[in-house]
């Protein structure tokens, strides 16, 4: 064929896919809609949340709301439905040969929306500020991999003296650590950075008022009102490489613990039940099981790879016997208490790490501590309390904000089986968090129940907190030396094998008695659609973590399709 | 005495309502022995059953009996109850006595001090001293005693005021008696009367306190069952699983009332209009 | 009767400052504090900054001072879970809504408590008699809150008539309000229908009737009057338990008013709103009880003031 035949033809094909007979709907940010999308007004998310002080990860991270939250700026990276890092901000990355020096290449399409660009100035000034400690971070334990940030923090040094530092350009960031730290780039998926220029003009809230709300994220901010609802909307020039769907998300304030279900069967939200502060109640869990539509809207995922359990003061007796900790952990039932009262909610749990974790190892661990009354009793009378006697009564504290009707019975379930195992009086107090956080990071509980779900995918994060000097009152000297060292090793292969070797001593040590694993469930409306909430690479369907908070690539996936309209929202 | 028995006797409802609350009383008291099970016993089988022979209301989410845990949650409703009001009696009686009797600059402050009391309104007070001192029996009544002691203490005033100014005092007065005579043998008899009627009415308050404190998550450390407590866990499981919340409800709706009743029964056959002044 | 207001009034701010001292007292003993450490323990250093970011690490008589000092200028410090306003403007845009429902329980309870007490002394055991009763009797016994869930249930989440909590319309009154007014409804209704009779049994109601006064006269001009008066003793302490809300209504139905807000404030250590919120009550209520005795005594030409 001749040339200009071609031509002409590529030139109708053009012509005749920009006419309305072919073109797609787009949305405010340019991204054209899926076909079965619903028109564009109807395209709003509407969640629950308790009330937020402020939305941005590095003034308060405890004081957002529970999960829409990281829409102001861009992270550096962000995390997919297979747990994956997938580039944001940061369009490359590489690593210095030590493993010691990461140069990051920032997007340079990336603006705020005053105009200014997002450069590595931003992230430098966001982490000299966490790190800062007159600004009084709440999170500030979480960067010690970073150089210098731990002296940075207690005040020995300036907070300019951290490692996060402009490269040879604005849009090129360098950070430095301490040690080799091969998960730094998953750490990176909390970067979410603040605007320099305009909290040096508002102060740390500019973004708790649309007036003064900057954004180089995929949402701005449209309306706050306090006690009602937070609005985001869509961000017209959003520079990310991939843009989102949905034109607003409509955060109601609630306590969702208590709300958040009879809101969703009263459509009055689209998504509920993914965040810790959404557990279902046993009898919610019956409700989904019995509607057959419910329970299509039902799905359980790995949360994040929370693991219940029950800890002790092994400095001071009776604690400190290892016989005694021995001995309650094989008089605990663990499958009867997931099958009757966890149910759908968890698994058994063989060890600290979720299987489904980088590193974890069920099999390994399976046969380590069973269930076994007679050995119990044996050990314990070997300890010096034959029977339970001369055993003091204990109290068991169990943290508020996570006792649940589900974890109340569970507590209440094991403090039966250690009197009927064991014969040891056990009561159940659920302590106010605060109090208990208190007690327990002075070492000063004797006997709790309290979880503990990830920051990051690596087992530095999850093994780390039972070093000695952290909030347990457990140290195993064997235990801290290889999580140390594994921590800061590049070679895979042998950090694995170190870091499951330090598991193994946690569980032969009984640092603590792990119970189980959260699966919790998350329950969307049939309209409610997009690529992340289909299988991920384990077929699994869910609401992956971190559910719809900006550093995941959830958020940009979901629309909402035409079947909305059969529910008149 | 006998004719306050006489008077009381009349009314159907009193009646009714002492004889329940005895009922309550008893089976509190020997619930060792009247309990089919034990209240921390658990059946990691037969959970969340609905009422049936074997368990005629049903069980709870790790299968423990919820009439035994009823019966056991009268115990604490009673001890509850009753010692919040003699904590509340030992302190406001004793308090607006004085206050209405000596008047003053005795009654300036007491009454200064009764309204600084009521700057922690009830609950809100009774929030504090929980996160304060921490969940637990002991700790509930402290906290319920100490947030109940004014109302007695406002009603003790004003009654010895006003029985303060009746004639026959000024009588006794002027024929010489001791203040302490006053008090104890003319005015103290005059207003117990009205301190049983509220006592009465403050035992289902106290109750009440003490499942509020529950709901809000203060309340006594488990297993030991406590109504307020049983109906604040109920609340996760009304869909599907009534019993788990009618009984308690139930039992508690009953107490409270047979208290009201008891309490209107007292103040019908102790109305002092009916027999007359004691000098 | 001048010299005593102004005495009472002198004693309403010791009233003040004792609560407000032992506020700052217990919110000094209680664990914890306005930061968390859900995961893991803060560094001491930066524990250290953020207690004295928010004038948390001078002793606690210091604190109390400047607290005071600046109380008296009119600024009662910054809410911590709400540092873009201060604790008076959060006060003044939380209570109203508290107010709001408050007064309507108030009137509600009124108007229908007093017909009900009215009717059921009237007609003594007949059938309007027990269902008075029954209502009354459900709503002393029954917990408020149990009967704010049973309500949502049945309204917002079966028949989806109302909202399950929220506020900004007049429907997120209706259920809140619904769940309020029942036990005071039902102490009113008891209380006029106890004093009506007790009234109709007085010697001036025979005379009155012996005289053949018109059963109405009887009631309207004269019994209705004298079994009313009482009602303002009741009236007393009822309007600043209402105007301070109920914690469980308003949690329950996510209704952000000054119930709320305590609830909220306690465990979130937010101390600027607590004690202010404190002081807020302790005001309301010395006023309160100034106004009633200064009532009583009108009433009551017995009791004397010393």
């Amino acid at each position: 064929m001749s040339r200009r035949f071609v031509v002409s033809l590529l030139v109708l094909v053009m012509a005749l896919s920009l006419s309305p007979a072919f073109s797609a709907v787009k949305n405010s940010a340019g991204r054209v809609l899926p076909p079965d999308a619903a028109p564009l007004e109807y395209q709003v998310l509407r969640v629950m949340s308790q009330p937020a002080t402020t939305l941005d990860w590095f003034i308060s991270v405890y004081k957002r709301t529970n999960e829409a939250n990281n829409y102001f700026g861009e992270p550096l990276v962000r995390l997919n439905k297979n747990f994956e890092i997938v580039p944001a901000a940061a369009k490359s990355w590489s690593v210095s040969k030590d493993g010691l020096t990461w140069t990051f290449y920032l997007d340079k399409n990336i603006k705020w929306t005053d105009g200014t660009p997002l450069t590595a100035e931003d992230f430098v000034f966001s982490f000299q500020l966490a790190a800062d400690p007159k600004h009084g971070w709440d999170f500030a334990w979480f960067y010690s991999p970073i150089k210098n940030w731990d002296k940075a923090v207690r005040g020995e040094v300036p907070p300019s003296a951290i490692g996060v530092k402009q490269g040879k350009d604005p849009y090129t960031l360098v950070i430095t650590t301490e040690y080799p730290a091969p998960y730094l780039p998953m750490m990176m998926l909390y970067s979410t950075p603040l605007s320099k220029k305009a909290y040096e003009k508002y102060g740390p809230y500019y973004n708790n008022d649309p007036k003064t709300s900057v954004s180089c994220g995929p949402y701005v901010l449209e309306e706050w009102t306090k006690d009602k609802q937070i609005v985001f909307r869509i961000n017209k020039n959003y520079g990310g490489r991939v843009k989102p769907y949905l034109e607003k998300i409509i955060v109601t304030f609630g306590d969702p613990g208590t709300s958040a279900f009879k809101a969703y069967l009263a459509g009055e939200i689209d998504i509920c039940g993914y965040s810790n502060s959404q557990i279902f109640t046993p009898a919610d869990l019956e409700v989904i099981e019995k509607d057959p539509e419910l329970s299509k809207q039902f799905h359980q995922g790995f949360g994040d790879f929370r693991t219940f359990y029950l800890g002790f003061d092994c400095y001071n007796p009776p604690f400190n016997d290892l016989r005694v900790r021995r001995a309650f952990a094989h008089a605990i039932d663990k499958e009867a208490i997931v099958n009757t009262i966890i149910k759908k909610q968890g698994i058994v749990a063989y060890g600290f790490l979720m299987p489904g974790f980088p590193g974890s190892n069920p099999e390994g661990l399976k046969n380590i501590i069973t269930y076994n009354p007679e050995l119990a009793k044996k050990l314990l009378a070997e300890a010096g309390y034959p029977d339970g006697k001369g055993f003091p009564a204990l109290d068991m504290w169990v943290r508020a904000d996570l006792a649940s009707p589900t974890v109340v019975a569970a507590a209440n379930a094991i403090g039966a089986m250690l009197k009927k195992n064991l014969g040891i009086d056990v009561k159940i107090t659920v302590k106010e968090t605060k109090t208990f956080m208190d007690a327990l990071n002075a070492h000063k509980l004797q006997f709790y129940l309290v979880s503990y779900g990830m920051d990051y995918l690596d087992q530095s994060n999850m093994l780390g907190i039972w070093v000695s000097t952290g909030r347990h009152a457990w140290k195993n000297d064997r235990f801290d030396r290889l999580v140390k060292e594994a921590s800061a090793l590049l070679d895979k292969k042998k950090r694995d094998e170190m870091f499951k070797e330090a598991e193994k001593i946690l569980v032969e040590d009984v640092g603590g008695i792990f119970l189980w694993h959260q699966t919790p469930g998350a329950l969307w409306k049939p309209y409610v659609k997009g690529k992340d909430l289909e299988p991920d690479k384990y077929g699994i369907t869910a609401l992956h973590w971190p559910g719809i908070e900006g550093v995941g690539t959830t958020i940009f996936s979901i629309y909402i399709s035409k079947d909305v309209l059969k529910y008149r929202k | 005495m006998r004719d306050v028995i006489r008077v009381y006797k009349k009314n159907k409802l009193a009646v009714f309502g002492f004889f329940v609350i005895t009922i309550i009383v008893i089976l509190a008291i020997f619930a060792d022995v009247v309990s089919p099970y034990k209240y921390d016993e658990i059946d990691l089988i037969s959970f969340l059953q609905p009422p049936s022979f074997k368990h005629p209301f049903g069980t709870d989410s790790i299968g423990r009996d919820l009439m035994t845990r009823i019966i056991y949650g009268a115990r604490t409703s009673l001890i509850v109850g009753f010692s919040v009001q003699i904590i509340a009696v030992g302190i406001g009686v004793p308090l607006g006595l004085l206050a209405g009797f000596y008047g003053g600059k005795v009654d300036y402050w007491i009454s200064r001090l009764v309204e600084v009391m009521t700057a922690f309104p009830g609950l809100l007070f009774a929030i504090f001293l929980m996160v304060w001192l921490g969940n637990g029996l002991i700790n509930i009544i402290i906290a319920l005693g100490v947030t109940s002691w004014v109302g007695i203490c406002r009603v003790t005033r004003a009654k010895t005021l006003e029985i303060k100014g009746e004639t026959f005092v000024e009588a006794v007065e002027a024929l010489g008696a001791s203040n302490s005579y006053i008090l104890f043998k003319t005015i103290l008899p005059n207003i117990i009367r009205p301190i049983i009627v509220m006592v009465g009415l403050g035992i289902p308050q106290a109750i009440f306190g003490e499942a509020s404190l529950s709901f809000l998550g203060f309340g006594i450390s488990d297993p030991m069952p406590s109504w307020g407590k049983m109906i604040q866990e109920s609340l996760g499981y009304l869909q599907g699983y009534w019993y788990m919340g009618f009984f308690p409800t139930l039992s508690l709706a009953i107490t409270v009332l047979c208290f009201n009743f008891v309490a209107d029964g007292l103040r019908d056959a102790l109305d002092p209009r009916m027999y007359g002044r004691r000098a | 009767m001048i010299g005593y207001i102004i005495r009472r009034i002198l004693g309403l701010v010791i009233v003040i400052l004792l609560a407000s001292m032992i506020t700052f007292f217990l919110m000094h003993a209680i664990p914890g504090g306005p930061f968390d450490e859900l995961k893991m323990p803060l560094p001491a250093e930066v524990k250290a900054q953020i207690l004295k970011k928010y004038g948390l690490d001078k002793p606690i008589w210091e604190q109390y001072l400047r607290y005071i000092w600046r109380a008296l200028h009119g600024d009662f410090g910054v809410p911590f879970q709400s540092p873009t306003e201060t604790v008076l403007s959060l006060i003044a845009r939380v209570w109203p809504v508290t107010l709001q429902i408050g007064a309507i329980t108030i009137l509600l309870s009124f108007t229908i408590g007093i017909l009900l007490g009215i009717l059921s002394a009237l007609r003594q055991n007949t059938w309007i008699d027990y269902l008075v009763t029954t209502l009354a009797t459900l709503g002393t016994t029954v917990p408020n809150f149990v009967i704010a869930v049973w309500l949502m249930l049945i309204f917002s989440v079966t028949l989806r008539w109302l909202p399950t909590g929220g506020w900004g319309e007049p429907k997120h009154l209706i259920l809140p309000v619904l769940a309020y007014f029942l036990a005071p409804t039902a102490v009113i209704a008891r209380f006029v229908k106890v004093n009506f009779l007790e009234e109709l049994r007085k010697d001036y109601v025979r005379t009155a009737r012996a005289k053949g006064l018109p059963e109405r006269t009887v009631i309207f001009k004269h019994v209705f009057r004298n079994a009313l008066v009482p009602i303002i003793t009741l009236l007393g302490p009822m309007i600043p338990d209402l105007a301070t809300g109920s914690v469980f209504i308003e949690v329950t139905f996510r209704v952000p008013g000054l119930g709320k807000f305590f609830y909220t404030s306690a465990f979130n250590r937010d101390y600027p709103m607590i004690v202010a919120m404190i002081l807020l009550i302790a005001v309301l209520w010395g006023i309160t009880y100034l106004i009633t005795d200064i009532v009583y005594a009108l009433i009551d030409p017995r009791i004397t003031f010393t």
